[in-house]
C-alpha cells in the first residue's frame, strides 16, 4: 500500500479487494468446482468481509461525533423497520454515506441489519443481510460527488439498489434451500418475490426523495456547527 | 445453579453456532430430523405452550418450502406423476420435505437465540471482536426507545400548545412531518451532547477494555470444551463422508460405519447439552433444597 | 496547593464581534468549592466549557489555563479526561449507555483500567452514593435525580482533581438539590477535590461554599469569600436579588458590616437585632370563591396495565383567575397531573372538568383553542424550526408584550441557545396562545433571579386580566411570591393546600428560608417583603 501514491487510489482498493474481489473470485471459484460447498463458501465470504470491516474500523481512529451519529441514523433505520410495507432503511444509508462517507454508510447498513433483526427475525440470512446493506452505503459514499449533484441519478440509484437487493437476497434463499446454486429455483425465487422488489425499489426512491434534503440539510448544520 | 441462558454468552455462542452450523451445511437426514426436533424442544422447554402464532407460521412455512421443491426441480428418477407436462419425482418431493426440516429447525434454533441473547450479551460478544463497534451497537439500542418516547413527548407538547388546532387529515399529516423533521433534529444535536460526553470521560484516549460482567467459570469452560468436541466428532463423520446421503438421481445411502454411528450420537449430545443443564440444575437444586 | 489558574482569559464565538467571555482570571486551590453565578447569558457555560478541554467550543481564545502546573493544552489526552471532571447541566444527555453498572464502567474502560480494578471502584462508588440498588437497572427507567447522581458518580470514579458542574440542581426537588449539595460538600472535603459549579439558585450553596464568583456580561466582577462579594455587591441589586434570603434581608434593611448567610446566622441576627412585638401581619386574605376553572375529581391514573397508580384518586379544584402552585418530591407525579388535565393522558377513573365541562365533551380538540395551552417539562419539545424568528412567528406570538428582550436571539436556532434563553423563549410561544388556562411545567428552571421576578410580574399581569395559571414548581421562593394558593403533591394525589403564609408556615422542608428563619419568632412571615415589613414594625432592639 505504501507504493501506491495516490490517496485515491489506496482507498478504492481498500475498498475493492475485501468486498469486491474477495466475493467475487470465491464465488466465481465455487462455481467452477464443487457445488455443494457453494452455501459454506458464500456465508463465510459475508462473514469474512464483515469482520475485516469490524477490524478495519476498530483499529482505524474515527472521531467519536461521527461514531455517534452513525449510531444515530442506525437507531432511526431501526425505527423506520416498522412502518408497515415501506422501509426507509437503505434509503437513512444512503443519505448517511452521501454526508458522511462510504464507511459510515457500511458501517450504517449493516449494523441496522443486525441489531433490527433481534426484533425481526434473527438468522443465518443477517449476514447477507448487512453486506447487501452495507454495500448499498459503501457505493452510495463512493459514488457521493454525483449523486450529491445530481437528484435524478440519486434516485435512480435508490431504483437499482432496492433491485439489486433483491436479487441479493433472492440467491441466498436459492443457496440455503438448495445448497448448490440452481438457476431455475433461483428464476422462481425472483419472481415470486416480484413485490418485495417493487417495494424495495419504491420505497427507495419515494423515501430518497422526500428524506434527502431535509436530512441533508440537518447533517449539514451538525457538520458546520460541530465540525463532524 | 445457573440455568442454561446465564452460561457465558461466547460458550453459548459456540454451542449454538455448532448445532446451527452443522445443520445448516450437512443435508444428512438423520442428523436434520434430530435438529428439528431439538430445536421444536428446546423452544418448548424454554416458552412453554405460548408463541402459538409462532408455531403456526413455522409449520405453515414448513408445508410451502416442502411442496415447493417438488414443484420446480424435476431431477431424480422415480416418477410419481406429471403435473403441466412435468414430472413430480419422489426424490424431488423428499428432498424438499429434508430441506424444509433443515429450515425450520434452524429458525426455532433461531428463535431461541434471540431470546437468549439479549442486547447486554450482544454486546459482551461483539466487544470481544471490537469494542468500539460494541459501543456503536449499545448507543443505537439505547437511541431506539429514547427516539420514540421523546417523539411522542414532542407531539404531547404541540398538542398542548395548539398545533393541531384544525381537526382535519391534512393538519394531521403536516404536523406528523414537522414532529418527524425536528425529531431528526433533536436526535442528531443530542447525539453530538452524548458524544462529547463521551470524549470527556477518555473515549479514544487509548486502548479500551470491558468491565466483564460475564466471567468463565468451570461450567462454562465444560460448555465450551463439550461443544466442540461433540461438533470435532460430528464433523469428521461428515467430512469424512462416513454420513453422506444422495437423493438424486435416485436415493442412496452409505452404509452406517462407527464413525457414522459416532458422528449421530455427538450431534444427538450436542443438541441436548442445553436440557441436560437445566435438568441437571434443576435436580441439584431440589436436592440441596431438601437439606434446607 | 494551587489546582487552576486562569490568566486573562477572553473568548469570542465565531460571527460573534462581542466577546462571551472577557479578561477572566482566576485560581482554585485544592479541596475548593467554588460558586459561579450570574445572570442568563452572562457566559458561565462557556467559561466552565473553556477549562474542559474536551468541551471547548470553537472560536477565538486568548490566555492561558494553567491546570496542576501545566497548560491545559499540554496535558495528555488521558490526564484531561480523568483529572477533570464535567457534569453537564441536562442529566439525559450525559449519559451514554443502557445500563446503570456499564455508566459508571465508562470512563474506567476508557482508560484501559484492568477489570478487576473496575470492579472494585465502582462497588465503591456505587455504595458511597447508594446506588447499589439499582446498579442493574437500565439507565432510561431512573428519575431526573437519580440520572444526576449516577452522572456525578459516573464522573467521580475516575478521581478527578477538578469537578466542575453545569447547573446540576435545576431539575431537582428542593430536598434532593439540598442533598446533592451537601454530597458536593462532602466530596471536596473527604477526597479533597477542588469543585467549580455554576449555579442559579443560591440559597443553600452559597453558605457552604468557600468562594462566590460573580460574572455579569462576560466579565469577573466578584470573586472571594461569599460574605467578602456580598459586602461588595450591595449596590448591584438585579444579582443580590439571587443571594440567601438572610443576606438580602440584612441587605433590604439597610444593615452594614458582615452579612449573615445561613438560616442559622440570619435568625441570630433578627433575634439579636429586632423585637417581636407584633408577631404577624394582617392577612390580606382574598377569598377565591369564583367559578372552578380545574377540576380533578378522584383521578387514578397509571401508565402501565400492571404498575403502581402514579395519580391515586387525585382531587383539587382551581378557581378561575387564580395562581395555584403546586410543590412535590421529584417523581411523585405532578407532570403526569397536568398532562392528565390537558388531555394528553387517559385517566382510568375519575373526571377532570375545565371551565365546568368534562374533558372529553370538548370534541375536536377545541379545548387547546384558546381555553387550555401548556408549557411542557422539557422545553425543546417545544421547538419546531429553524430560527427563533419562525418559532415566534408561526404562532403570532408580541414581542412587545414581553417583560423580556428576545430580539437579540431572532436569527439563532433555537437549540442553539442557552438553557435560560430557551425557556424564555417557550413561554413567548405558549403566551401567544392566549389561552384562559394555562399550565405550567417548572416555568423557572435555568432563569436568573431577575429574569424569575420579572416572571413574576407578568404573572400577576396576566392574572389581572383574568387568566388562571396552575404552575408546578420546585421553586419555593417562587410559590410563595406569586402564587395566591399552593399544594403539596406526594404519592399521587394532593396531600395538603393553602395560601402560602398558612401553607409554607406548617412545612419544614418544602418551605422558603425565611420561613424557617423565623419560625416561630415571627408568625406566617414567609416571604423577604413579609420578614422586612415586620422587623421594620418592631424596630430595632434598645440594646
Ligand atoms: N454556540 C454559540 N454560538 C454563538 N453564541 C453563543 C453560543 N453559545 C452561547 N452563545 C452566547 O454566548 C453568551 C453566553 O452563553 P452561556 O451559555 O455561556 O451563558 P450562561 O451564563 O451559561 O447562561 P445560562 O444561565 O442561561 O445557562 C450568550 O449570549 C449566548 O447567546
Ligand atoms: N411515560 C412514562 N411511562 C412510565 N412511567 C412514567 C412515565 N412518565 C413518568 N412515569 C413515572 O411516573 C411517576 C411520576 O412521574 P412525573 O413525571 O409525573 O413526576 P414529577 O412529579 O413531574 O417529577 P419531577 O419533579 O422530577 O418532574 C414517576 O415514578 C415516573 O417514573
Ligand atoms: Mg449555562
Ligand atoms: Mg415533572
Amino acid at each position: 500500500m505504501l507504493l501506491i501514491k495516490s490517496k485515491r487510489l489506496r482507498d478504492t482498493i481498500r475498498v475493492v479487494v475485501p468486498f469486491i474481489a474477495v466475493p467475487l473470485i470465491t464465488v466465481l471459484g465455487a462455481l467452477a468446482f464443487d457445488e455443494k460447498k457453494h452455501i459454506i463458501i458464500a456465508l463465510a465470504v459475508a462473514v469474512s468481509a464483515l469482520l475485516v470491516f469490524a477490524a478495519g474500523f476498530e483499529k482505524k481512529s474515527t472521531g467519536t461525533r461521527r461514531m455517534v451519529i452513525a449510531a444515530v441514523m442506525t437507531a432511526l433505520c431501526f425505527a423506520g423497520r416498522f412502518i408497515p410495507i415501506l422501509k426507509p432503511v437503505a434509503a437513512l444509508t444512503i443519505i448517511t454515506a452521501l454526508y458522511l462517507g462510504g464507511e459510515a454508510g457500511f458501517l450504517v447498513g449493516a449494523m441496522s441489519a443486525l441489531l433490527s433483526n433481534f426484533y425481526f427475525g434473527q438468522g443465518p440470512w443477517t449476514a447477507f443481510q448487512m453486506l447487501a446493506w452495507g454495500l448499498i452505503g459503501l457505493f452510495a459514499g463512493i459514488l457521493s460527488d454525483k449523486l450529491l449533484k445530481s437528484r435524478v441519478l440519486l434516485l435512480i440509484y435508490g431504483a437499482a439498489t432496492g433491485i439489486a437487493y433483491s436479487f441479493i437476497m433472492d440467491v441466498w434463499t436459492v443457496l440455503w434451500y438448495n445448497r448448490g446454486f440452481d438457476i431455475k429455483l433461483y428464476l422462481a425465487a425472483l419472481v415470486s418475490a416480484v413485490p418485495y422488489t417493487v417495494s424495495y425499489a419504491v420505497s427507495n426512491v419515494l423515501f430518497l426523495y422526500l428524506l434527502a434534503k431535509p436530512f441533508g440539510e440537518k447533517l449539514s448544520r451538525i457538520k458546520t456547527k460541530y465540525g463532524v | 445453579m445457573r440455568s442454561f441462558s446465564e452460561y457465558n454468552p461466547i460458550a453459548v455462542a459456540v454451542w449454538f453456532f455448532s448445532v446451527t452450523g452443522v445443520a445448516m451445511f450437512c443435508s444428512y437426514p438423520a442428523l436434520m430430523v434430530i435438529s428439528l426436533a431439538g430445536g421444536v424442544l428446546f423452544f418448548l422447554k424454554r416458552n412453554g405452550f405460548t408463541h402459538r402464532k409462532t408455531h403456526l407460521f413455522f409449520w405453515l412455512l414448513f408445508a410451502v418450502l416442502a411442496l415447493a421443491n417438488p414443484l420446480v426441480s424435476h431431477n431424480g428418477k422415480t416418477v410419481l406423476f406429471v403435473m403441466n407436462h412435468n414430472p413430480v419425482t419422489l426424490e424431488a418431493a423428499l428432498y424438499g420435505v429434508n430441506s424444509a426440516v433443515m429450515i425450520i429447525g434452524v429458525l426455532y434454533w433461531f428463535r431461541s437465540f434471540t431470546q437468549i441473547m439479549t442486547s447486554e450479551k450482544l454486546l459482551y460478544i461483539t466487544g470481544a471482536l471490537s469494542p468500539k463497534l460494541s459501543l456503536v451497537l449499545s448507543m443505537a439500542l439505547r437511541f431506539v426507545p429514547l427516539f420514540s418516547r421523546q417523539s411522542a413527548k414532542i407531539s404531547a407538547a404541540q398538542t398542548a400548545m395548539g398545533l393541531y388546532k384544525e381537526d382535519n387529515i391534512v393538519d394531521d399529516i403536516r404536523g406528523k412531518s414537522r414532529i418527524f423533521s425536528i425529531m431528526v433534529t433533536w436526535a442528531l444535536e443530542n447525539g453530538i451532547i452524548t458524544a462529547d460526553s463521551m470524549e470527556a470521560r477518555g473515549f479514544g484516549t487509548g486502548r479500551r477494555t470491558q468491565l466483564r460482567r460475564f466471567g468463565f467459570r468451570r461450567g462454562d469452560i465444560l460448555l465450551l470444551a463439550a461443544s466442540l468436541a461433540l461438533l470435532g466428532v460430528t464433523a469428521a463423520a461428515i467430512g469424512t463422508g462416513a454420513l453422506s446421503f444422495e437423493f438424486y438421481p435416485s436415493m442412496e445411502m452409505k452404509e452406517l460405519t462407527f464413525l457414522g454411528i459416532s458422528g449421530i450420537i455427538s450431534y444427538a449430545a450436542l443438541v441436548m447439552l442445553p436440557i441436560f443443564i437445566e435438568t441437571e440444575a434443576e435436580l441439584r437444586w431440589k436436592y440441596l433444597r431438601s437439606g434446607i | 496547593m494551587e489546582i487552576l489558574a486562569v490568566r486573562d482569559m477572553t473568548f469570542t464565538y465565531p460571527n460573534c464581534k462581542k466577546p462571551a467571555i472577557e479578561n477572566i482570571s482566576l485560581t482554585l486551590e485544592r479541596g475548593e468549592l467554588a460558586v459561579l453565578c450570574g445572570a442568563t447569558g452572562s457566559g458561565k457555560s462557556t467559561l466552565l466549557r473553556m477549562l474542559k478541554r474536551e468541551l471547548s467550543p470553537m472560536g477565538q481564545v486568548s490566555g492561558s489555563v494553567i491546570f496542576c502546573g501545566k497548560a491545559l493544552g499540554e496535558l495528555s489526552d488521558r490526564e484531561s479526561a480523568s483529572e477533570i471532571g464535567f457534569v453537564m447541566q441536562k442529566p439525559e444527555q450525559q449519559i451514554v449507555t443502557d445500563k446503570v453498572w456499564h455508566e459508571l464502567a465508562f470512563g474506567l474502560e476508557n482508560l484501559g483500567t484492568p477489570p478487576a480494578h473496575i470492579s472494585r471502584r465502582i462497588a465503591e462508588m456505587a455504595s458511597y452514593f447508594g446506588i447499589g440498588d439499582w446498579f442493574g437497572r437500565d439507565t432510561a427507567e431512573l428519575s431526573g435525580g437519580q440520572k444526576q447522581l449516577l452522572n456525578l458518580a459516573s464522573v467521580l470514579v475516575m478521581q478527578p482533581k477538578l469537578l466542575i458542574l453545569d447547573e446540576p440542581t435545576a431539575q431537582l426537588d428542593p430536598i434532593a438539590a439540598s442533598d446533592f449539595i451537601a454530597t458536593l460538600r462532602r466530596i471536596a472535603n473527604d477526597f479533597s477535590i477542588t469543585i467549580l459549579m455554576a449555579e442559579h439558585r443560591l440559597e443553600e450553596v452559597v453558605p457552604l461554599c468557600d468562594r462566590l464568583l460573580v460574572m455579569d456580561g462576560g466579565k469577573l466582577i466578584g470573586e472571594g469569600s461569599p460574605s467578602e462579594v456580598l459586602a461588595g455587591l450591595g449596590d448591584r441589586k438585579d444579582i443580590m436579588c439571587g443571594m440567601p434570603a438572610a443576606s438580602k434581608l440584612f441587605a433590604a434593611l439597610g444593615e452594614q458590616g458582615k452579612a449573615p448567610l445561613t438560616v442559622r446566622e440570619g435568625r441570630n441576627f433578627i433575634e439579636s437585632t429586632y423585637g417581636n412585638s407584633v408577631r404577624a401581619l394582617e392577612s390580606e386574605t382574598a377569598p377565591h370563591d369564583g367559578e372552578a376553572a380545574l377540576e380533578y375529581e378522584g383521578v387514578c391514573f397509571r401508565y402501565e396495565k400492571n404498575g403502581a397508580d402514579v395519580l391515586d384518586s387525585l382531587s383539587l379544584r382551581v378557581n378561575t383567575g387564580e395562581l395555584f402552585c403546586i410543590l412535590g418530591g421529584n417523581g411523585s407525579g405532578k407532570t403526569t397531573a397536568l398532562s392528565a388535565a390537558a388531555g394528553l393522558l387517559k385517566p382510568y377513573s375519575g373526571k377532570i372538568r375545565v371551565f365546568g365541562k368534562k374533558l372529553k365533551d370538548y370534541k375536536n380538540r377545541s379545548l387547546y383553542r384558546e381555553c387550555l395551552a401548556m408549557l411542557p417539562q422539557d422545553v425543546q419539545t417545544v421547538f419546531l424550526r429553524n430560527t427563533v424568528r419562525e418559532e415566534l412567528e408561526e404562532c403570532s406570538a408580541e414581542l412587545k408584550e414581553l417583560p423580556y428582550d428576545l430580539s437579540p436571539l431572532l436569527e439563532q436556532h433555537p437549540y442553539d441557545l442557552s438553557g435560560g434563553q430557551q425557556q424564555l423563549v417557550a413561554l413567548a410561544k405558549v403566551l401567544a396562545a392566549h389561552p384562559r388556562l394555562l399550565l405550567l411545567d417548572e416555568p423557572t428552571k435555568g432563569l436568573d433571579a431577575a429574569a424569575k421576578e420579572s416572571f413574576i410580574e407578568l404573572l400577576k399581569r396576566l392574572k389581572a386580566d383574568g387568566l388562571t395559571v396552575v404552575t408546578v414548581t420546585h421553586d419555593v421562593e417562587f410559590a410563595a411570591l406569586c402564587a395566591d394558593r399552593c399544594a403539596m403533591f406526594f404519592g399521587g394525589k394532593i396531600v395538603s393546600e393553602g395560601a402560602p403564609r398558612e401553607f409554607f408556615s406548617e412545612n419544614s422542608f418544602y418551605t422558603t428560608a425565611v420561613s424557617r428563619m423565623t419560625r416561630g419568632y415571627f408568625d406566617g412571615a414567609v416571604t423577604l417583603s413579609d420578614a422586612a415589613e415586620l422587623c421594620r414594625l418592631n424596630g430595632r432592639k434598645e440594646s
